[in-house]
C-alpha cells in the first residue's frame, strides 16, 4: 500500500522534472505523452494502494510512512510523512483517474499550440502537488501541496501569457489564495505555539482532549475554514474562479472542477475533529456552502459564455459539498466530491470539444442546433447535464440527494434552512444545466455553427479527446450505484473509520428527500424547455437580471474596499519611503563615495615640487619625532 | 685631530642639505633641480667622510665612493631624460610636465 | 701654528662652499650653476683631504668634477638657450613652504647635533698615516666590501645601457625630423 502511494506521488513529479529538464530535446507530442504516463503511472500505484487497502481490515486501512525528518527545530519537529488511508486514496484515485483522462484529452485538444511543452510540465507539476496535499501525513505537508497547486494554477491560468486577461485573472487567483493560504498558515503557527506539533494524530488528540481552549480552537479552524473557502472559491473568496476560465479547457476541467477547488472540501474532511471541536465554525462552513450555492446558481442563470455557466455551476456544487461537510455528513460530502468530478470534467471537455469545433468561440448566443452536426458530444453533454441537475439514474442524483437527506436528518433551525435552501438550488440547477444544454445543442443551427458543418458527420474531434470524455460519461452515469440508501452502500463503509459522519438520515428520509429534489430538477428542466422555445430568458430584465449580471457586484466591491486602497498605501510607501529614503539612501552614499575620492584624488597635482615638498616635511617631521622618542 | 671637530664637517654637511632642498622646491628648470640634487647627494658624502674619521673605520669612506658611483649614474640617466625632453620640443619647465596627475 | 692654519683653511673652505651652494640654486644662468657646483665639489675636496679621506678627494675631483660636470656642461652647452632657466615659479605658498621646510629641516639637524656634540661627537679616533690611502681604500674594497665594489660596477652598466636608451631617437621623433 505504502509503495503504491509513493508510486503515485513521485511519478507525476518525475513527469514534471523530465519533460522541464528535457526542454527542447523532445518533441511536443512526446511531451504529451511523457506527461500523460506519468500520470497514468501514478493512478496504477494509487489503484494498488487501493486493492492493498481492500484487502485489509477496516480499521487497519491507515498507514503513516515517513520518509526522513524534514525540519526540526528544538522540540518541533516535522517529517515528510504520508498518511495513506481510505480518505486520501479516494482523493488519489480520482486525482490520478479523472486527472489522467484530462491530460490524455489535452494531447488532443493543445494541438497545434505552440508552448504544448510548458503545458505538459505544469500539468504534471499540478498532479504531483495535488497528490502532495491529500498525501501529506502532517499539517505542513498539506500547507505545502496547497501552495503548490496554487502556483499550478496560477501558471496554468496564464498559459496564454499573451493576453493580458489571462495575466490579469492568474494574479487575481493566485492574490485571493493567498489571503487563504496566510490565515491557514497563521492557523499552523498557532497550533505550533500551542500544540508544539503539526502531526495530524497531535494536533487533533489535542483538540478534542479541551486541553486547548476554546478560542485557540475556533482560530484553528476558522483560518482553516479560510484557506478552504478561498480554495473552493465559496462567498467571499469566489471572484477569482470565472475569471479562471481564461485558461485552455482542460485547465478548467482538471483545476477548476475536478480537482483543486475541492482540495476545500478534503481539507475540512481531514480536520474534521478540529471543526468538530469548534461547531460554530463548522456550521460557518455550512452556511457559506448554502449562499454560494443560491448566489453561483442565479448568477449562473445569466452567463452567455459557456465556461462560466460551467464554473458558476461548480461554485455551487461545491457549496453543496460544504453544506454536507458543514454539518457533519463527511462521507457523502466525499462523495459529492467523487461525482461532481466525473461529471463536471465530463461538461467541460464537451464543452471543450465544442469549443474547438467552433474556433474558440464561447458566447453560446452564437451557437444553437449542433446536435445534428455533433452527436457524440450532445449525448455526452446531456449525460453530465442530466447528472449535475439529479436525475436518477445518474451519479449526481444520489451523491447531491445524499447531502440533502443528510440537512433533512440534522434537524434544528439551522438544518431546516439548509435543507429548503439545498431544495431550491436543485431547481436552480436544472434551470441554468438545460437553459445552457438546449441554447447550444438545440434548434436551429445557427451561422456558426453552419459554417463550421463540412458534411453530415464533421469529425468531433482527435480520438484522444473523445475517448476520456467517453470514459467520463460513464462514470458519471454508474458511479453513483456507489452510495444507495437502504441498499447498497460501499462508499459510505469504506469512509467510515477515517470520517465518521455526525448525521445519518434514514432510508425514508433519503427516499423522500429524493422525491422532491428530483421533482424540483425535473420543473427546472421543463421550465428551461419552455423558455427556450419562446425564445425568452430565465430571468427578466430588471433589478434582479442586473444583480446577477454584476455577479452582485462583489468585483467592484473587493475594488473599492481593498485593491484600490492597497494600492495606494503602496504608492504612497513608494513616494515617500522608498524612493526617497531607501533608493535616496543608497544613491548618497553611492555620491558621496564618488564625492569623497575626487576630494581625494585632488592632491594629485601632478606637479612634481608638490610631492618634493611633502617629503621634505615629512622628513622633517620623522627627524623631530625620532629625536624626541630616542 | 687638528682643526675643527667632527661636529663642524656635520653642521656643514646639513647646511649644504638644506641648501640641495631648497634648490629642489624653488627651481623650474630640471636641470637646476638635478644640480641641487648633487649638491645634496656631497652633503651626505661629507657626513659619511667626518663619520669615517671620528670612528677610524674605513667603511664611511667606501660608502662615499659607492655614493659618488651611483651619483655619476644618476646624473647620466637624468641628463638623458633631459636630452631627450629637449628632443620632443617639451618645455623644459617642472611644472608643465604633469602627466602624473591623478 | 700648525692648528690655526688648518683652522683657517677649513673655514675658507667651509665658506666657499656655502657660498658656491648657495650660488648654485639662485643664478639664472644655468652655466653659472654648473660653474658655481664645481667650485663647490673643489671645496669639499679640501674639506675630504683635512678628513683625512685622501682617495675620496681625489677622486672627488677626478669623478665628480672631472667628467660628472663635464657631462653637465656638454648638455648644457647642447641644449643652449633652452637651458635658460627663470628663477622660480609657483605659487607664492609653495616657495615660502619651500623655504621654510628647508630651514626647519636644517634647524632640526641642527638641533640633534647640539644635543649630542658634547659626548659622542668629540673622541676622533686616532689613525694612522695610511688612513684614507688609496692603498687602504682599494684593500678594504677587496675584502670587507667586495659586495658594494661589485654591485657598484652593476649599478654603472645600468646607468650607461639606460643612458644610451634615452638618448636613442624614437621613431616619433623621426618623423618630427623628416617632415
Amino acid at each position: 500500500m505504502v509503495n503504491g502511494a509513493w508510486v503515485c506521488l513521485l511519478a507525476p513529479l518525475a513527469g514534471f522534472l523530465a519533460i522541464t529538464l528535457a526542454g527542447d530535446r523532445i518533441t511536443r507530442r512526446q511531451a504529451g505523452i511523457l506527461s500523460t504516463a506519468s500520470v497514468f503511472v501514478g493512478f496504477a500505484g494509487a489503484v494498488v494502494a487501493f486493492i492493498d487497502a481492500l484487502s485489509r481490515e477496516p480499521d487497519d486501512r491507515a498507514v503513516t510512512t515517513t520518509a526522513w525528518t524534514w525540519l526540526a527545530a528544538g522540540d518541533f519537529k516535522v517529517s515528510i510523512d504520508l498518511l495513506v488511508d481510505p480518505l486520501s486514496i479516494t482523493m488519489m484515485l480520482v486525482v490520478t483517474g479523472i486527472g489522467g483522462l484530462i491530460v490524455l484529452y489535452s494531447n488532443g485538444y493543445m494541438e497545434g499550440e505552440d508552448e504544448e511543452r510548458r503545458y505538459f510540465a505544469y500539468m504534471s507539476l499540478f498532479v504531483f502537488s495535488m497528490l502532495m496535499l491529500v498525501m501529506g501525513g502532517n499539517l505542513l505537508l498539506l500547507l505545502v501541496g496547497w501552495g503548490l497547486v496554487g502556483l499550478a494554477s496560477y501558471l496554468l491560468i496564464g498559459f496564454y501569457h499573451d493576453r493580458s486577461s489571462a495575466i490579469d485573472a492568474a494574479k487575481k487567483a493566485f492574490v485571493i489564495n493567498t489571503i487563504g493560504d496566510a490565515a491557514m498558515a497563521l492557523a499552523l503557527f498557532l497550533a505550533i505555539a500551542k500544540v508544539g506539533s503539526l502531526d495530524y494524530s497531535t494536533v487533533f488528540d489535542a483538540a478534542q482532549s479541551g486541553e486547548l481552549s476554546d478560542t485557540v480552537v475556533t482560530l484553528l479552524a476558522l483560518g482553516l475554514l479560510a484557506g478552504a473557502v478561498a480554495k473552493s472559491a465559496q462567498i467571499p473568496l469566489h471572484t477569482w474562479l470565472p475569471d479562471a476560465m481564461e485558461g485552455p479547457t482542460p485547465v478548467s476541467a482538471l483545476i477548476h472542477a475536478a480537482t483543486m477547488v475541492t482540495a476545500g472540501v478534503y481539507l475540512i474532511c481531514r480536520t474534521h475533529l478540529i471543526f468538530q471541536a469548534a461547531p460554530d465554525i463548522q456550521h460557518l462552513a455550512a452556511v457559506l456552502g448554502l449562499i454560494t450555492l443560491l448566489v453561483a446558481g442565479g448568477i449562473a442563470l445569466v452567463q452567455w459564455d459557456i465556461k462560466r455557466v460551467i464554473a458558476y455551476s461548480t461554485m455551487s456544487q461545491i457549496g453543496y459539498m460544504f453544506v454536507g461537510a458543514g454539518i457533519g455528513a463527511y462521507p457523502f460530502a466525499m462523495f459529492h466530491l467523487v461525482t461532481h468530478a466525473f461529471f463536471k470534467a465530463l461538461l467541460f471537455l464537451a464543452a471543450g470539444l465544442v469549443i474547438h469545433h467552433l474556433d474558440g468561440e464561447q458566447d453560446i448566443r452564437k451557437m444553437g442546433g449542433l446536435a445534428k452536426s455533433m452527436p457524440y458530444t450532445r449525448w455526452t453533454f446531456l449525460i453530465g447535464s442530466l447528472s449535475l441537475a439529479g436525475i436518477p439514474i445518474f451519479a449526481g442524483f444520489w451523491s447531491k440527494d445524499a447531502i440533502i437527506s443528510s440537512t433533512l436528518a440534522y434537524g434544528g433551525a439551522l438544518g431546516w434552512i439548509l435543507y429548503v435552501g439545498a431544495l431550491l438550488g436543485t431547481l436552480l440547477t436544472g434551470l441554468y444545466t438545460f437553459r445552457l444544454y438546449f441554447r447550444v445543442f438545440h434548434g436551429e443551427p445557427s451561422e456558426l455553427v453552419t459554417a463550421h458543418t463540412h458534411g453530415e458527420h464533421s469529425d468531433e474531434g482527435a480520438r484522444s479527446m473523445l475517448l476520456p470524455v467517453g470514459v467520463l460519461a460513464l462514470g458519471a452515469t454508474f458511479v453513483g450505484f456507489l452510495a444507495i440508501p437502504g441498499v447498497w452502500e460501499p462508499f459510505e463503509k469504506w469512509l467510515e473509520p477515517v470520517v465518521p459522519p455526525l448525521v445519518q438520515a434514514t432510508t425514508a428520509q433519503d427516499w423522500f428527500s429524493s422525491l422532491i429534489s428530483v421533482a424540483l430538477a425535473s420543473l427546472g428542466i421543463f421550465v428551461a424547455w419552455r423558455a427556450f422555445q419562446a425564445r425568452r430568458e430565465l430571468v427578466p430584465d430588471g433589478f434582479a437580471r442586473t444583480a446577477l449580471e454584476h455577479k452582485l457586484w462583489f468585483d467592484e466591491l473587493y475594488d473599492v474596499a481593498v485593491s484600490r486602497p492597497a494600492q495606494l498605501v503602496a504608492m504612497r510607501l513608494r513616494d515617500r519611503i522608498e524612493v526617497p529614503v531607501v533608493q535616496g539612501g543608497l544613491d548618497e552614499v553611492a555620491e558621496g563615495a564618488v564625492r569623497g575620492a575626487a576630494a581625494t584624488a585632488s592632491v594629485q597635482s601632478g606637479l612634481l615640487r608638490t610631492y618634493a615638498l611633502a617629503f621634505t616635511v615629512a622628513v622633517a617631521v620623522l627627524t623631530l619625532v625620532f629625536l624626541v622618542v630616542r | 685631530m687638528m682643526g675643527p671637530g667632527i661636529p663642524w664637517y656635520l653642521a656643514i654637511s646639513s647646511i649644504l642639505f638644506s641648501i640641495g632642498v631648497a634648490g629642489v622646491l624653488l627651481r623650474r628648470s630640471p636641470l637646476i633641480v638635478l644640480l641641487s640634487l648633487e649638491i645634496m647627494l656631497n652633503a651626505a658624502n661629507l657626513s659619511f667622510v667626518g663619520f669615517s674619521r671620528l670612528f677610524g673605520e674605513m667603511d664611511g669612506q667606501i660608502f662615499a665612493l659607492a655614493v659618488m658611483a651611483v651619483a655619476a649614474a644618476e646624473v647620466c640617466v637624468g641628463l638623458g631624460l633631459i636630452v631627450a625632453m629637449a628632443r620632443r620640443r617639451l618645455a623644459l619647465d617642472v611644472d608643465t610636465l604633469t602627466e602624473l596627475r591623478g | 701654528m700648525g692648528n690655526f692654519l688648518v683652522w683657517v683653511i677649513w673655514l675658507l673652505a667651509a665658506g666657499a662652499c656655502v657660498a658656491t651652494g648657495l650660488r648654485v640654486i639662485t643664478a639664472a644662468n644655468p652655466f653659472s650653476s654648473a660653474l658655481s657646483l664645481i667650485g663647490n665639489l673643489a671645496s669639499l675636496a679640501v674639506l675630504f683631504l683635512l678628513a683625512s679621506g685622501e682617495f675620496v678627494a681625489a677622486a672627488q675631483i677626478l669623478v665628480y668634477a672631472g667628467a660628472v660636470m663635464v657631462m653637465f656642461l656638454f648638455v648644457i652647452a647642447y641644449l643652449g638657450g633652452r637651458a635658460d632657466a627663470p628663477w622660480a615659479g609657483g605659487t607664492r605658498l609653495i616657495q615660502t613652504a619651500s623655504v621654510i621646510a628647508a630651514a626647519s629641516l636644517l634647524a632640526v639637524v641642527f638641533v640633534a647635533l647640539m644635543l649630542n656634540a658634547g659626548d659622542r661627537l668629540s673622541d676622533e679616533a686616532s689613525v694612522t698615516a695610511a688612513f684614507g690611502s688609496p692603498a687602504e681604500v682599494g684593500r678594504v674594497f677587496l675584502t670587507d666590501h667586495l659586495l658594494a665594489f661589485e654591485i657598484t660596477s652593476i649599478v654603472l652598466l645600468i646607468a650607461a645601457v639606460g643612458g644610451v636608451v634615452l638618448g636613442m631617437r624614437s621613431a616619433a621623433e623621426e618623423e618630427d625630423a623628416d617632415s
